[in-house]
């Protein structure tokens, strides 16, 4: 929550910096999409969430235990 | 935002790609694309991945594990759909069947590998070294010096210059993990997210439940996503909430007596939580465990080139949060010098007398409550030159166990044009250790001492034996684990994703990635030692479909082609395959089949009731004097397939189709046989086995014989590829003091034939108006007389005929005749030699030549195939008209009308088959 506090002012004053829609171009290229690559985050993510303690704390969709 | 994308579709349509005006729609559909949970529900798509993990062998000092390591086979199949505009909706399957070995407990090897050392002992068969077996309690002693440092003793006949004993002993670095194996299970989940979009924001709604034997998760979850400043800012929360269910069934050996020498787990912690099976055969561990998670997070653009995102969240857990196959091994050890007891203090009189340390192994023990709190930010810079992307995030982690933990991962998501993508990622991850991490325990008192009268004298029995009292529970910390998941450590990882992209909205994904976990990795000091480094790679291969894309195309130009292509011939009802050529050079089709049988019940003799004495003389006499003791008590076989199909030419389709496979059985003892099967004879009857994973891999080509109007003629030739395991073998059974060997799983829970197999089949297929109708034989003939385990399953033939009628123009009904012919196993399983109970009991064994099971009817090749006769009830749906167009969806039961089995077997209670395909 902390961090927010620190976060929330600081995308604040980024408003300033506007990127018109046309120059949202590379933006919306699929590399620069927040995962590029959902399919390979899930399964990497199932195989570290196994193996290491801080894999379950990421996410809050919840799951299976698959304790291997 | 539903303007904008239906003014892309528009786009789309007019089938004009002025780049210009493409650029100006993408970059106004940009925020809702880009940002936020909502994201993902935003392509309609359908996804399927394979995914392999294998870990390395384990590092146990002088003797290497018999068992493999673990591995996985992990299965998921989802789709995306927009049910409107606004409303989306999301699912998915998943499955992971593991098998394999895995760290029970750690100890200091303080004996040579030969003798009874505690953790992994050498497992001799025919006095020959094979491996280590699974050993967490030995009789003998560790000896620890003044500072409770583990030492192995060197030479104890040496004096000192008065003459008095001396023993010399060097202090033990050395740690070992003790290797369990693991039998197979699958773990299967069912997901779902189902959202609604405005203009500039998203809530979603998702849940799901994930099943294995021994561990129910059910979840839920809410989420929601606001973007505001021109879209250049969004934010993001959700909650959720987990309550799992922990039922695990404990080997026969894990019992629980406190204090009485040999026991071999010491499960007293939880006497309370653990309850007799209802078979009675062994002892079910429960426990609740409810997860409360939130999360919130900002994605803020900072220029066209670049976004950062920020992330908090907590978690918190409650209940039983132990993992119920995990041990720590705890060395007792009675400091007192005034008592003198033989058990607890060998060398007695030596002058540098040693610490004598008892060894018992515990279930580990866990706090009830875990606070969790995650910080993580990422940053994401485009760059110009190359048209790649960089992705830089970092995430902290902190609990109140003691564990802080930083990761840090780069991608580099490099195009490299005509569809490829390569990205190389590389990943680094540290943490600290739980406060209540420990490879061992050890505990200053005697694991049983002598019972002292009010005068300080030993009490005894009638027998005239000393009374012992156990160890004091209060004496041991609250909470201890050995899981070198609680240990310090790091791993560094890398790996590469490559994808290509096709025409159509088909992608390709294939990835791989190695995962290095080291002591020394750690951040700063403090890692676990050596002793429990070890790596693992993952490989996977993934398919897209995007519905939308394709969608799109066809209500355009292409619909009517696509229209014509699907409803030219005959709907198949869902257990045909090879029943449909596709007529236009490039067509693709992608389809995915399910099939789901079961058997249960009765167990027949040909086609009449079997009577338990009769299988018992006649079931198993693979060899003279052989005796049935169990027979299955059901048995169910999943199967998925995935199904790539090509049309090269229009007279010639090419297809792949590589099976997932999972099952469980279980048995039952037959009745009248001595000694009566249990949970302490050879009889496996211990809830049950799972086996799954990878099945046989198909690779067919189909011809059109014949056509003319309303009748069409396929020939289908191919084979199926042995990729799916045959060498499944049943679980060790590691009674203390005992080990008998077991060998391969029964013939039907194997993955694959193991052989090449020809499949050829002749497929008639007529329509007139809403009529249609069609017949087909097929056969299955082995190439091989052997597989690598030594059997091959019968030839196989079947002859189907059905009619079917168009209800509506979407959904049509049949019925459907089925007779097949399946011949018997031939061959067997290779010998395999080993140690066999005597006269199947557990607690006594031999060196024999040949462990195989051999007292289940499932276990004789005699008993497989017969003739078959079924009825198939089907529907099938195929979507006219909208975003979905072109999927079809189709179901059919098969009931069973007449059995006449070879031999003895389970009666069958049906077969489902379901399959999705869509062409395009």
């Amino acid at each position: 929550m902390k961090l927010l506090l620190i976060i929330l002012p600081l995308a604040v004053s980024f408003t300033g910096c506007a990127v018109a829609p046309w120059e949202r171009g590379n933006l919306a290229k699929p590399q620069m999409a927040l995962d590029p690559h959902p399919l390979q985050t899930e399964l990497s993510g199932h195989s570290h969430g196994s193996r290491e303690a801080a894999g379950a704390g990421g996410s809050t969709s919840g799951g299976g235990c698959g304790c291997y | 935002m539903a303007a904008i994308k239906s003014k892309n579709k528009r786009l789309d349509r007019a089938n004009t790609p002025n780049p210009l005006q493409s650029l100006t729609a993408a970059a106004l559909l940009l925020p809702g694309v880009m940002l936020g949970v909502a994201q993902a529900a935003d392509e309609d798509e359908f996804t399927f991945q394979y995914g392999r993990y294998e870990e390395s062998h384990r590092n146990l000092g002088d003797v290497k594990s018999q068992f493999d390591p673990i591995s996985v086979d992990s299965l998921q199949a989802g789709s995306k759909i927009s049910l409107t505009d606004r409303v989306k909706f999301a699912f998915n399957y998943i499955q992971d069947t593991w098998s394999g070995a895995t760290p029970i407990s750690t100890s200091p090897i303080a004996h040579p590998a030969s003798s009874e050392r505690q953790g992994n002992r050498a497992l001799k068969i025919n006095n020959t070294i094979v491996g280590a077996s699974p050993y967490v309690q030995t009789a003998l002693p560790v000896y620890f010096d003044k500072q409770f440092n583990p030492v192995r003793i060197i030479n104890d006949t040496g004096t000192d210059a008065d003459g008095n004993p001396v023993v010399e002993y060097s202090k033990v670095n050395e740690l070992a993990h003790t290797m369990a194996l693991a039998s197979p299970e699958t773990r299967k989940e069912g997901n779902f997210k189902l959202g609604y979009e405005w203009d500039e924001a998203a809530v979603d709604v998702g849940g799901g439940i994930s099943i294995e034997k021994d561990y129910e998760s059910r979840f839920g979850n809410i989420g929601g996503r606001l973007d505001f400043n021109q879209k250049l800012t969004s934010l993001t929360g959700g909650i959720s909430y987990t309550n799992s269910d922990t039922s695990a069934r404990f080997d026969h050996d894990v019992l629980s007596v406190p204090g009485v020498y040999g026991t071999y787990i010491d499960t007293s912690h939880y006497t309370n939580d653990i309850e007799k099976t209802s078979d009675g055969y062994g002892n079910l561990m429960t426990g609740n465990r409810q997860d409360w998670a939130a999360n919130l997070g900002l994605t803020q653009i900072l220029y066209k080139d670049a976004l950062v995102k920020f992330g908090a969240g907590y978690t918190r857990s409650t209940g039983y949060m132990a993992n119920p196959y995990k041990a720590v091994t705890v060395f007792f050890i009675d400091t007192d010098p005034n008592v003198f007891d033989a058990e607890n203090a060998d060398y007695f009189g030596y002058v540098n007398q040693p610490y004598t340390g008892q060894i018992q192994p515990f279930l580990e023990q866990r706090p009830n409550v875990r606070d969790q709190w995650n910080f993580s930010t990422g940053y994401v810079q485009y760059i110009n030159p190359l048209d790649a992307a960089l992705h830089v995030d970092y995430r902290f982690f902190h609990d109140d166990w003691g564990i802080d933990a930083h990761t840090f991962e780069a991608d580099w998501v490099q195009p490299l044009g005509t569809g490829w993508t390569v990205t190389p990622r590389l990943r680094y991850y540290t943490q600290d250790a739980a406060d209540f991490y420990t490879p061992y325990l050890i505990s200053k008192q005697a694991l049983r001492s002598s019972k002292l009268d009010a005068e300080g004298n030993p009490q005894f029995d009638d027998d005239n034996e000393l009374i012992k009292a156990p160890y004091d529970a209060s004496k041991l910390p609250a909470h201890f684990s050995s899981d070198h998941r609680l240990s310090g450590y790091g791993a560094l990882s890398g790996g590469l994703v490559l994808t290509k992209q096709f025409a159509k909205g088909l992608t390709l994904e294939a990835g791989f990635e190695y995962y290095n976990h080291k002591g020394s990795f750690k951040l700063g000091s403090g890692g676990e030692g050596d002793y429990a480094d070890f790596s693992y790679y993952t490989a996977n291969a993934a398919l897209k479909v995007n519905l939308e894309s394709v969608g799109r195309a066809m209500s355009g130009g292409g619909h009517d082609h696509h229209a014509m292509h699907h409803n030219h011939g005959a709907p198949l009802p869902a257990g045909v395959m090879f029943g449909h050529v596709m007529t236009t050079p490039g067509d693709i089709m992608v389809g995915y089949r399910y099939m789901y049988s079961r058997q249960d019940g009765r167990m027949l003799h040909e086609n009449e009731l079997a009577a338990d004495q009769d299988i018992v003389s006649n079931g198993c006499n693979l060899e003279p004097g052989l005796t049935c003791r169990t027979s299955p008590a059901f048995m169910n076989m999943h199967m998925h397939m995935l199904d790539i199909m090509y049309a090269p030419t229009s007279w010639l389709n090419l297809m792949v189709m590589p099976q997932f496979m999972d099952m469980d059985m279980n048995m039952r003892a037959l009745s009248g046989v001595n000694p009566v099967p249990s949970s302490t004879t050879d009889d496996h009857l211990h809830g049950g086995h799972e086996t799954g994973g990878v099945g046989d891999t198909g690779l067919y080509a189909m011809f059109k014989l014949f056509q003319d109007e309303g009748h069409d003629v396929n020939m289908g030739l191919g084979v199926t590829a042995p990729t799916g395991s045959v060498d499944i073998k049943l679980r060790r059974m590691h009674k203390v003091g005992n080990a008998t060997d077991n060998g391969f799983i029964h013939y039907g829970m194997q993955l694959g034939s193991g052989t090449w197999d020809f499949k050829p089949s002749v497929t008639y297929t007529g329509k007139v108006s809403d009529w249609s109708w069609g017949a087909q034989v097929s056969g299955t003939k082995r190439l091989e007389d052997r597989n690598q385990s030594g059997f091959a399953f019968g030839d196989q033939l079947q002859s189907t005929a059905w009619g079917s009628y168009s209800v509506f123009n979407w959904l049509s009904a049949s019925v459907r005749g089925i007779y097949t012919v399946q011949g018997a196993v031939k061959g067997e399983f290779t010998a395999l030699p080993g140690n066999c109970a005597v006269n199947h009991s557990l607690n006594t064994t031999e060196a024999c030549a040949d462990v195989n099971p051999k007292g289940g009817s499932m276990d004789n090749p005699k008993n497989y195939g017969g003739r078959y006769w079924d009825v198939g009830f089907g529907l099938n749906a195929t979507i006219p008209s909208g975003s979905l167009a072109g999927n079809t969806f189709s179901v059919e039961w098969l009931q069973p009308v007449e059995d006449d089995v070879n031999g003895y077997q389970l009666e069958r209670n049906g077969t489902l088959n379901a399959t999705w395909s869509y062409g395009f």
